[in-house]
């Protein structure tokens, strides 16, 4: 064994005491609280996707004459495809749905706040990568709705003005859902976006730890204990629970309730009700309640304050001198998000 | 000082040595910013003009006032009506079933008599105006489709590249 160990460490010089020594950062203690840790979720759910999603796609075939049938493939003959088709629908729905927790933590406590405004902005740009990535992989199953949300969605981007037509002439593959776009999804979807994601993870960890995780204190922590514990092996073994509590639900809500397929996409019939995914609820209701332009517009502004938060929140605070405005304002958008979604999810039309 | 440089021969030959480090990257960038280009060329579709003129009826098969429900080679609804008399082409509309609003299909309702878009609640009259929805708010109606008339023949013109 130690002869093996040579062998190695003479072609791979690595010191694993070193290495250990050098990333082994010390972790604040209110990371023990499972809240606080909901960013090495979405981080194991994307693991999830990148294994479920490269064998999704041995059978996977992106064209409309045959997408939907080789999705149909997976789910009911393949073995074990419905189990792995619906492992990757759950941890999408699992790994959107932690993102924009995380972000909610990280908003609510501050974490945004000089000097980690650009690892929010990175934070942003992950969260709109996840949704992205969401939405072209809910258009590769090619039923109805996944169809029809595609074609909403470029005539969404249609209306941004000045850069529109040229999104969605690039997102469609010309001025309408053809043969071509398919492809373009799957591209982006399994490819594109994927590696975008990687690449911003790895800077996102890469600040904090530059920077270090911020720290809160809670008043029931015992004043005379360490405030640190070590990453490895201490945070390691909670993000290890965490992963295996997250495959336990997964695997249960792949069981239970299995992905199931819709009537294939119809181009020349809109079906009577139609809703995108979950996580576009808020803005489907958005577009149904004000006219195209000001709905595409006010989307924009949204978006790019989120982006520039840490700079409005500054200001703000600058401004009025009320340090916690940001957790009154992100009360009402928390409430009006869930407004929104609940209201779509609850209504035909 | 830069004298004794320059007699030594040191000051041209950094000149030079700069000059050709500047073309060499230059040129770096030249290409791989032609290569840049051609890949957003390749990666923008081609707006290739595939519009083909079909044969819808004679013009005499269409009296004022009446319809005529067309179907593409895809399968895509169109609803051809006579405006006014006349054997000129404006003298005929072809509307689609395509929503303005966000692209979804629409259908008649004949009990509302009206064009219906289940994705955002749009509705149009029989002439194609947008009455309710965010259409409406909008002014916006059913696209018209080009027609022309060639010896009493009504042609429209449709693209190719939809899958609808």
């Amino acid at each position: 064994m130690r002869g093996l160990g040579d062998w190695l460490y003479e072609r791979m010089p690595i010191n694993v005491a070193q290495l250990r020594e050098l990333t082994n950062e010390p972790v604040p203690n209110h990371l023990k609280r499972w809240w606080f840790a909901l960013g090495g979720t979405p981080a194991y759910l994307f693991v999830v996707q990148i294994i479920t999603g490269i064998l999704l796609a041995f059978y996977y075939q992106p064209a409309p004459a045959t997408a939907y049938e080789s999705v149909e493939y997976i789910t009911n003959q393949a073995a074990f495809g419905w189990y792995l088709r619906s492992l990757h629908k759950w941890a999408a729905t699992l790994m959107i749905a932690a993102v924009i927790l995380h972000q909610m933590r990280v908003y609510f406590t501050g974490a945004y706040r000089r000097p980690r405004e650009l690892n929010w902005v990175i934070g942003m740009a992950l969260l709109c990568c996840t949704l992205l990535t969401g939405f072209t992989g809910y258009s590769l199953v090619f039923e109805q709705l996944s169809y029809w949300g595609a074609t909403v969605a470029a005539n969404i981007s249609d209306a941004v003005p000045g850069i529109g037509g040229f999104a969605k002439q690039m997102l469609l593959g010309g001025d309408t859902y053809n043969e071509r776009t398919l492809s373009r999804f799957y591209i982006l979807h399994a490819a594109v976006l994927p590696t975008t994601i990687v690449l911003l993870v790895a800077v996102h960890i890469l600040f904090i730890r530059l920077h270090g995780v911020t720290e809160f204190e809670f008043e029931d922590e015992p004043q005379d204990k360490p405030k640190h514990f070590n990453f490895f092996p201490d945070h390691m073994l909670t993000e290890l629970m965490i992963g295996l509590v997250l495959m336990i639900v997964l695997s249960a809500l792949a069981t239970l309730l299995p992905a199931t397929m819709g009537p294939k996409a119809d181009p020349l019939t809109t079906p009577e009700v139609i809703k995108p995914e979950w996580f576009f609820y808020v803005s489907f209701r958005w577009l149904k309640l004000f006219s195209l332009t000001f709905a595409v517009i006010s989307t924009g502004f949204i978006v790019a304050a989120m982006f520039l938060w840490p700079w409005i929140d500054a200001a703000l605070r600058k401004l009025t001198g009320q340090q916690e405005i940001s957790v009154y304002i992100g009360i009402v958008a928390t409430f009006l998000l869930i407004g929104l979604t609940v209201w779509e999810a609850v209504v035909a039309h | 000082m830069t004298n004794e440089v320059t007699s030594d021969g040191q000051e041209p030959r950094r000149s030079f040595l700069g000059f050709s480090t500047f073309i060499m990257f230059s040129g770096l960038a030249a290409g791989y910013g032609t290569l840049a280009a051609f890949a957003g060329r390749f990666l923008f579709p081609n707006s290739v003009g595939r519009e083909n003129w079909q044969f819808v009826a004679t013009v005499e098969q269409l009296s004022l006032g009446s319809t005529l429900p067309f179907k593409t080679p895809s399968g895509a609804k169109i609803v051809v009506a006579r405006q006014r008399d006349g054997n000129a082409a404006d003298c005929f509309v072809a509307l689609s079933s395509v929503c303005p609003h966000l692209g979804c299909a629409v259908h008649w309702e004949p009990q509302n008599e009206r064009f219906f878009c289940p994705c955002h609640n749009g509705a149009f009259d029989a002439t194609g105006q947008a009455t309710a929805g965010p259409p409406a708010a909008a002014k916006q109606s059913l696209t018209k489709y080009p027609l022309r008339v060639e010896n009493g023949l009504l042609f429209i013109s449709l693209s190719s590249d939809s899958l609808a």
